[in-house]
């Protein structure tokens, strides 16, 4: 019986307990900031599948939950440093293959130009990570680099906008087709996303989120007519039983364009709950064109 | 041998003083009725010569839990404040206001040297590395002053018999303090009332939590 996320988190735990603790005795003597932040979430996806036809879209609700701690060791007036890391956990509720566990670690570099709440600031960050799925042919490794900057205007509204590449290294089974890759489940791409957070009040507030992504995609469909038409467009084909006997999961190359509408309440001054709406709009090589539309509930807690 | 008996004459004076000392008591709320906690009373007499007794004395404002305590701070004018670190991690107390122009580098503990505030005004203090951690320290230009409480009550005492402008000021108040003056006379061994009934701007802080989307701290 295999036991994804304790094999995984063994893995990773084996790889950096020695960094973790010489970074551990160097932010001890240095004074520095640990936070230990939870979170979790419930959505609802209309088209978990990326499909562009309506009997290949398949949606689900899902649960997750995330633990992060991150230490913040400030350097001088204008810099800090920040690294840490994340488990976090995902069930769905039909879709059981996609349920899954995943660790990471991040390091960033922050600056400040001036003091203050009001100082713009930029981030420059890179993180690796784990994904195990219950359907194993899904696990993954994830590398990302970002570059953010943003800028508070005052109490009321905070913007940021956020440069990353990332990357998404699965594990190719053998090709069923002769001459198409069958590494369908590895992805690259680009995103950049604009931010803008306004306070309503003393605990309400909304955030607004743009995104643009070139990149790869994977749409999964049981249609043999639309598999056909995919076909001839992808870099890669691999069965994907997650989505049934039949389905096949193809990467193409796509651009998405996605907004987001969410707004928060804070229940203390270590927690918050929100809702929000996210609304994807994906156009992958031939034609293959789909939509997303995520709904979702948020709690936030810092401790 | 002079100076003490100089010395031994002015304490009998100021004791004579306060033996006939008056109190006032204050209460402040806001426009639905409901008390409101750190409000300054400021009774600035309206002879100046009242005030001369008044030393300004040694304060502190430290940092717990990622936040200034007390979150407002009443001082008279010439004071020395201390900053204090309570937290195990080192925090960059600022200050932007004209009353109080400072910064105190990276610090723990009892390290940073303390501030003399030599201005009157309101000093609004910031931590440069917690965006949400802000305080106030209001500089008084009168050694007659008292901070509100929960109950939003206040005694200002020991306080010579006179005629008083006394005002209030708070962190959200909606309009200048000067708009909030009122006269008060105080007589010899008695105590007087005063009450406010003040408009709060909402409090909007830069949040010590954002949602996942938010990416201001670290």
């Amino acid at each position: 019986m295999r036991c994804p996320s304790l094999r995984t988190f063994c893995k990773a735990t084996r790889a950096s307990l020695p960094a973790l603790l010489i970074f551990c005795a160097v932010s001890h003597t240095a004074r520095s900031d640990w936070t230990v932040a939870t979170a979790g979430a419930l959505s609802h996806d209309d088209n978990v599948s990326n499909a562009r036809t309506y009997n290949d879209k398949v949606s689900d609700s899902s649960a997750s939950a995330t633990v992060s701690l991150l230490q913040l060791i400030p350097i001088g007036e204008s810099y800090s440093l920040a690294a840490g890391g994340a488990l976090s956990g995902q069930i769905y509720d039909t879709l059981s293959g996609l349920r899954n566990e995943s660790i990471d670690g991040v390091v960033s570099l922050k600056k400040k130009w001036g003091l203050g709440a009001f100082a713009t600031w930029a981030r420059a960050g890179i993180s690796l990570g784990r994904s195990d799925y219950q359907d194993g042919y899904r696990d993954a490794t994830l590398y990302a680099a970002s570059l953010e900057l943003g800028k508070r205007i005052d109490e009321r509204w905070n913007l940021w906008a956020k440069y990353a590449y990332e990357r998404r290294a699965a594990t190719p089974r053998d090709a069923e087709i002769y001459s198409v890759s069958s590494d369908a489940f590895s992805q690259r791409g680009r995103s950049f996303a604009a931010n803008a957070e306004y306070t309503l009040s003393d605990r309400f507030s909304i955030n607004l989120g743009s995104l643009l992504r070139h990149g790869d995609v994977v749409s999964t469909t049981q249609t043999a007519a639309a598999g056909y038409y995919l076909l001839l467009n992808s870099k890669a084909v691999a069965p994907d039983p997650t989505f049934g006997p039949g389905a096949y999961a193809y990467r193409l190359n796509g651009t998405t364009y996605g907004a987001r509408l969410g707004a928060e309440y804070s229940l203390t001054a270590h927690s918050l709950i929100g809702c929000g709406f996210q609304r994807f709009e994906t156009h992958a090589q031939g034609g293959n064109n789909y939509t997303d539309s995520m709904p979702e509930l948020t709690w936030n807690y810092r401790f | 041998m002079l100076k003490s008996f100089i010395g031994t004459i002015g304490l009998m004076a100021v004791g004579a003083t306060l033996a006939h000392a008056a109190e006032m008591h204050a209460v402040v709320r806001d426009h639905k009725g409901k008390v409101v906690a750190d409000a300054v009373i400021l009774a600035v007499p309206v002879d100046p010569r009242g005030a001369l007794h008044a030393r300004p004395p040694k304060d502190a404002v430290d940092q717990v839990d990622k936040q200034f305590v007390p979150y407002v701070k009443a001082i008279f004018v010439g004071s020395t404040v201390r900053f204090p670190n309570s937290d195990h991690i080192r925090h960059q107390v600022y200050s932007f206001s004209p009353a109080k122009k400072f910064e105190l580098p990276l610090y723990s503990g009892t390290d940073a040297p303390p501030i003399v505030f030599d201005k009157p005004g309101v000093v609004v203090l910031g931590c440069n590395i917690h965006d949400w951690m802000i305080g106030y320290i209001y500089v008084s230009e009168t050694p007659f002053f008292a901070k509100t409480g929960t109950l939003g009550t206040a005694v200002i005492s020991d306080m010579p018999a006179g005629e008083y402008q006394v005002r209030i000021w708070h962190p959200n108040m909606d309009h200048a303090e000067e708009t909030t003056s009122q006269q008060v006379t105080l007589t010899a061994d008695a105590s007087a009332n005063a009450e406010w009934q003040i408009g709060l701007k909402p409090n909007i802080r830069v949040p010590r939590v954002s949602g996942a989307a938010s990416p201001a701290y670290p």
